[in-house]
């Protein structure tokens, strides 16, 4: 298992946005989590990005605790474990959120770069594969505003491929799409996952969800079911 | 008779042009990175330290410069324990150093206060560093947005170097002066005031080229 979530809560103030969620995600999984909006799905994806701190419960990724339970505390990972953690697993936000002042090679190479993560030429060799598989070739020395929202979705996708994750998560990821540029993503998606990243979805697009994904974990009502 | 002004002018107006882009520069360089660090104490989480720093800003806009150079000049000698006289030039940097870096910090807080959380916690994702993220992520864009108000302050900031006047300080209006006084003639002025207009026009286009230097992305 790449992910294991146990008895995770997560509230805001007096309001449960949920409670006691356990699931687990296998090596190449793609897991949709379904819902209607306002129950906490992006709230769930921020907590297992560390984006947002859950309550309670457990979130390992690869082995290693993002969080634990230690005697009904939870007890959150130390700094430097959670960079070694945190390169585990990626996110692809709703908008994006691409780095406007930097073109597109930038944007993918700003992060390895920073956490030296591979030598020079490899963090190259490794763009140049990423921008050939999500079709971006040429967009290089493109930047943001340049390109159309499937476009600017593949940069946040290779971006976030760079570091390598056992895990990828996607934040609504069809909502800015048109048909043609859905069944690319999905296409995208699967290629992912075949190469043993597993994804995780949140989406309230069910057309969407029953063309891709292997498994719904559905959330209402602060907890989840599974099928 | 002209000719005499400008004789006696140009040799003065050129000694008080040194000073008046002596207190324009080191104004500049001084209080723009200190303004930046100045607006994250300003956004600090911490009560006292935001409210410390809401509170020098307050003052800063609050009263005249001129006010403030007297009070560093002349005032500050009298202040219980912490009492110092300061040589005119330092009074004259602090004085300027101290008022604009009040009004950059302003600037900078709204620059950084618009930039979308989404760029902090992508760079949070990415496993970018905190420094990092601030210096070569939200900078970079803050520059680009704070830029028009910035320009507008470094040109007031041209004019308002004739404030040295007060503390008896030889900038390039103190020549005009001088020079009025002795031929009582106004001429002078209007040299000068050619002088303030030319120093505006060079620096507007410097800004125009630091703006349009950021404009190849939206």
């Amino acid at each position: 298992m790449v992910l294991e979530v146990e008895n995770l809560s997560k509230n805001f103030g007096k309001t449960t946005v949920f409670k006691d969620i356990s699931f687990s995600v296998d090596k190449g999984e793609i897991v949709c989590i379904k819902g209607k909006s306002g129950e906490g799905k992006t709230t769930l994806l921020r907590c297992l990005n560390n984006l947002e701190i859950a309550d309670k419960g457990s979130i390992k990724i690869n082995d290693l605790y993002l969080c634990k339970d230690e005697n009904g505390h939870i007890q959150y990972a130390k700094k430097s474990e959670l960079q070694n953690i945190r390169q585990e697993i990626g996110l692809v936000f709703q908008s994006f959120n691409l780095f406007p002042h930097m073109n597109v090679m930038e944007n993918l190479l700003e992060a390895p770069v920073f956490l030296k993560k591979m030598s020079k030429e490899n963090i190259h060799k490794r763009a140049a594969e990423l921008l050939k598989q999500l079709e971006l070739e040429g967009k290089e020395d493109s930047y943001p505003y340049q390109l159309s929202g499937g476009q600017k979705q593949r940069v946040a996708i290779a971006r976030a491929c760079m570091l390598n994750p056992s895990i990828l998560c996607f934040d609504e990821p069809t909502s800015a799409l048109d048909e043609t540029t859905r069944m690319q993503i999905s296409k995208i998606i699967r290629d992912l996952s075949s190469q043993g990243i597993a994804i995780i979805i949140v989406t309230h697009d069910n057309g969407f969800v029953n063309e891709i994904s292997e498994r719904v974990i559905t959330l209402s009502d602060g907890s989840i079911t599974i099928g | 008779m002209e000719s005499k002004v400008l004789e006696m002018l140009v040799p003065m107006a050129l000694k008080g042009l040194a000073t008046t882009i002596g207190v324009f520069a080191v104004t500049l360089l001084v209080s723009i990175p200190l303004s930046i660090a100045v607006a994250k104490l300003r956004m600090s989480k911490n009560k006292i330290i935001s409210s410390l720093t809401g509170a020098y800003i307050y003052v800063m806009r609050g009263t005249p410069l001129l006010l403030q150079l007297m009070f560093i000049f002349f005032g500050f000698y009298y202040v219980p324990y912490i009492g110092y006289a300061f040589s005119r030039q330092q009074a004259i940097f602090i004085a300027f150093i101290l008022n604009y870096t009040a009004y950059f910090a302003e600037i900078f807080r709204g620059g950084i206060n618009s930039i979308d959380a989404g760029q902090y916690e992508a760079s949070e994702v990415l496993g970018l560093g905190k420094s990092h993220t601030f210096m070569k992520i939200i900078l970079p864009q803050v520059i680009k947005n704070v830029m028009p108000s910035i320009g507008n302050e470094v040109i007031t900031l041209v004019k308002d170097t004739s404030l040295v006047y007060i503390l008896g300080a030889s900038d390039i209006l103190k020549a005009a002066k001088s020079v009025s006084n002795a031929y009582a003639a106004f001429s002078p002025y209007i040299y000068i005031g050619i002088v303030y207009l030319l120093i505006t026009a060079v620096l507007t286009k410097i800004l125009n080229k630091i703006e349009s230097k950021y404009n190849y992305y939206r």
